[in-house]
């Protein structure tokens, strides 16, 4: 039997019915995951522009002072956020710290979750 | 064709220890299950390994059975039995007048039993009704149905049966002078028909018995009789608790993994397929059980099921009946050759019942191996799913 | 038994290779028997090619895992009235990440095999696996008399669990729970078996194995602490004392 998750396997992942708080967590990770790894290599691409001079550069970052980036660029944190914050409550747990308490280590993140995210978007929109 | 061919009709206890011991003896064996293995009455067994001291008074041979063959379960297959004794308890003055009848009784069938002080009961398993008048232990205990059904279905595939599950026999194949000679089959699974042929059918479907013989046009004389059982969602003791009485209803407390339960009743019905919960039963086995362990009303119900145990009778009724099993020839009783019936009995004493059908199956056809069961160690339930 | 509710069974079919469907019953019920029950009498007085595994009716045989309205159920022990409303509709599916045999039936054949491979016990002492009710707990002498383990290999976590669905080859959190209830003791060949990729690593943590247990296993608890068997064996081995 194969070691590796099959690509034709991944959508299940994200299958929404009538899954408990662990699940969500999870759903969540694998989301923000896959969106930092997207950004990642779109941050890499953005920086190649540097190497097309200056010119290139100033006109990309004219293109991206608009709401919809900054909307894009406030999904980012939110993601890291999350995905930093669950992975610390994913290690504690692989340890049997808090095994217990796994959901509400769950609601704390994403309690620390909206709060960040609310505290960008108020300094990024005003 | 050098070995035997032997076809069971039925994976419950019956069929797959038959199928176990005819294995050993160098059968080829097929056996056809409608359904899964043990989902019948065997699945739906108490679970208690009888000591025999529930039948010691009234019905000997019985209780004979149940002592042999429940200390040779323990030796063969260990892994599905917890085996921590039980206790008869005497809560009334006519439980303590049966308790007279009882010690003889366990003496006459050499079940092993000794007498508690009712602290000493206590000390024992605390959660007794304090107001016992006095106890024996007995080498009562617990199996899992299904496992233990398993355990010899692994064992028998092993040796070579095979099993063909999910498939019901809708009629058998006869020869010109009405003899029987196979099985017709319908697999579930995958909707087809289809015949088997062997050198003989056992019929080992329990309560169904006389479904099968009718299509022989032979009888057997079964009485269907179902009793309740209700599981409890707490282990409030770790031996089994019976009532000293005579066999009455709600009289056994079993406890098995986390759980209680407590059995049994006893009416005859028509329609074996579905039995319905009686839920005056329910709260009967409430009363009845919360007499022997009180805290039992602070325990949740977690399962309500109904078992139709084969009794053999014709005549008397219900409790009366003596819980032995019985082989037939129909050859003998009905003229028809190529089929045994194999019924009544309880789960206890599935082994025996095996070997006295193996017993008659060979000598119906001059084969002379003998039963080795009592000394096979049976493999892990698991082989069952994993041998090919 | 009153039968008063009426709902509908919407159960999945499947016979050999034929594509899979599902068939609808209506059934008058009693809303306190168990869904188990219901699917019965479809096969007894509905449709009798209509197969399904039971055995024990509650719950200590394991045999009758499915999903019903999508969530892993023990079905013996299922009231019908905790899963479906008067006039609603209850599906029932066959658990996942099993090969489906045929209608409501999987081949549970790799959780056997594996359960066996890391040394489930299937009887163990009353101590080990203690009682959750303080009433009910063992007489100190009788902590060393034997009971039948908790796990029932119903499956229901195996199919539960979101990383078993992509991942055919990890072991599952029956077979991680059984590993750790057997204890890894030093046990070389079980300590490689479960610390690999397929083993305890591979758990992402979803947490619904232990949410769908019917048995008081608490499998995501087991893994967790089994993870830290394996580095306490590992830091155990580098220093030469294992």
């Amino acid at each position: 039997m194969s070691n590796k998750p099959s690509p034709s396997n991944w959508p299940k992942w994200f299958d929404p019915r009538r899954r408990e708080a662990g699940s969500w967590a999870f759903i969540l990770n694998r989301l923000s995951a896959l969106g930092l790894t997207f950004y990642l290599f779109l941050h890499l691409i953005v920086l190649g522009t540097l190497a097309q001079g200056e010119a290139a550069y100033d006109n990309f970052l004219e293109t991206i002072h608009n709401p919809l980036f900054i909307l894009g660029e406030l999904v980012v944190i939110v993601g890291a956020v999350y995905h930093g914050l669950n992975g610390l409550r994913v290690g504690l747990t692989s340890f049997g710290i808090g095994v217990s308490v796994q959901k509400q280590l769950f609601y704390i993140t994403l309690a620390i979750t909206a709060v960040v995210a609310v505290f960008f978007a108020v300094r990024m929109f005003s | 064709m050098d070995k035997p061919h032997a076809i069971i009709i039925g994976a419950g206890f019956t069929g797959v220890a038959t199928a176990h011991d005819l294995a050993l003896r160098g059968f080829d064996v097929t056996v056809v299950e409608r359904g899964p293995i043990a989902n019948g009455t065997s699945g739906r067994t108490h679970g208690l390994l009888h000591s025999g001291g529930r039948y010691a008074v009234k019905d000997q041979e019985s209780a004979i059975e149940c002592i042999d063959e429940n200390m040779i379960l323990r030796k063969i297959v260990p892994q599905v039995i917890e085996p921590n004794g039980g206790l008869f308890i005497a809560l009334t003055e006519s439980d303590l007048e049966y308790g007279e009848q009882f010690i003889e009784g366990c003496e006459a069938c050499h079940i092993p039993i000794e007498e508690l002080k009712p602290q000493q009961a206590l000390k024992l398993e605390p959660n007794l009704n304090p107001r016992l008048l006095a106890a024996f232990t007995i080498p009562d205990g617990t199996f899992d149905p299904l496992r233990l059904a398993l355990s010899f279905a692994a064992t028998a595939k092993s040796n070579g049966a095979r099993f063909h599950l999910y498939t019901e026999v809708e009629g058998l194949l006869l020869d010109g002078q009405g003899n029987v000679v196979g099985v017709k089959t319908w697999d579930r699974k995958t909707n087809q028909r289809g015949e088997l042929r062997a050198d003989i059918v056992v019929n080992a479907t329990g309560a169904w018995a006389g479904e099968i013989t009718e299509m022989a046009g032979a009888s057997v004389p079964v009485k269907p009789t179902p009793g309740i059982m209700v599981a409890y969602d707490q282990r409030l003791c770790q031996r089994a608790i019976n009532r000293l009485c005579p066999p009455s209803d709600g009289d056994i407390i079993l406890p098995q993994r986390r759980m209680m339960v407590v059995g049994t009743t006893s009416f005859e019905v028509t329609d074996l397929d579905y039995v319905p919960v009686i839920e005056e039963q329910i709260e009967l086995m409430l009363e009845r059980g919360a007499e022997m362990v009180p805290g039992i009303r602070q325990a949740k119900v977690r399962g309500v099921y109904m078992a139709t145990r084969p009794l053999i009778g014709a005549g008397v009724t219900g409790r009366s009946i003596a819980r032995t099993f019985k082989c037939y020839d129909h050859k003998a009783s009905d003229n028809v050759d190529g089929l045994v019936t194999i019924t009544g009995g309880k789960a206890t004493t599935l082994r025996a019942m095996a070997e006295a059908t193996a017993n008659m199956v060979c000598a119906k056809l001059g084969v002379t191996a003998q039963c080795s069961t009592k000394d096979t160690p049976l493999l892990s339930y698991r082989q069952f799913y994993a041998l090919p | 038994m009153i039968n008063e509710w009426k709902i509908t069974l919407k159960i999945y079919r499947q016979k050999g290779q034929e594509p899979p469907h599902y068939d609808t019953f209506e059934l008058e019920v009693n809303p306190d028997e168990y869904v188990l029950d219901a699917i019965e009498r479809v096969w007894a007085f509905r449709d009798r090619s209509l197969t399904f595994a039971h055995a024990c009716h509650h719950s200590t045989c394991g045999a009758c895992g499915m999903r019903v309205n999508d969530v892993e159920k023990l079905t013996c022990i299922t009231p019908i009235r905790s899963v479906v409303a008067n006039g609603g509709v209850l599906k029932v599916d066959p658990m996942r990440n099993f090969p489906v045999v045929s209608d409501l039936v999987v081949d549970l054949g790799s959780l056997y095999q594996r359960m066996d491979q890391v040394g489930h016990r299937s009887v163990l002492p009353l101590g080990e696996e203690p009682a959750p009710h303080p009433a009910a707990a063992p007489a100190p002498e009788d902590l060393q008399a034997l009971r039948l383990a908790d796990c029932i290999e119903c499956g229901l976590c195996i199919s539960a669990c979101p990383v078993a669905t992509t991942t055919p080859a990890y072991l599952g959190p029956a077979v991680l729970a059984g590993a750790q209830q057997h204890g890894l003791n030093g046990d070389l060949k079980l300590l490689e078996l479960v610390d690999s990729d397929s083993g305890v690593w591979r758990c992402h943590s979803a947490f619904e194995c232990t949410a769908v247990c019917p048995s008081n296993v608490d499998p995501a608890r087991r893994i967790m602490d089994l993870r830290r068997q394996v580095i306490g064996a590992r830091i155990a081995r580098f220093f030469g004392r294992g």
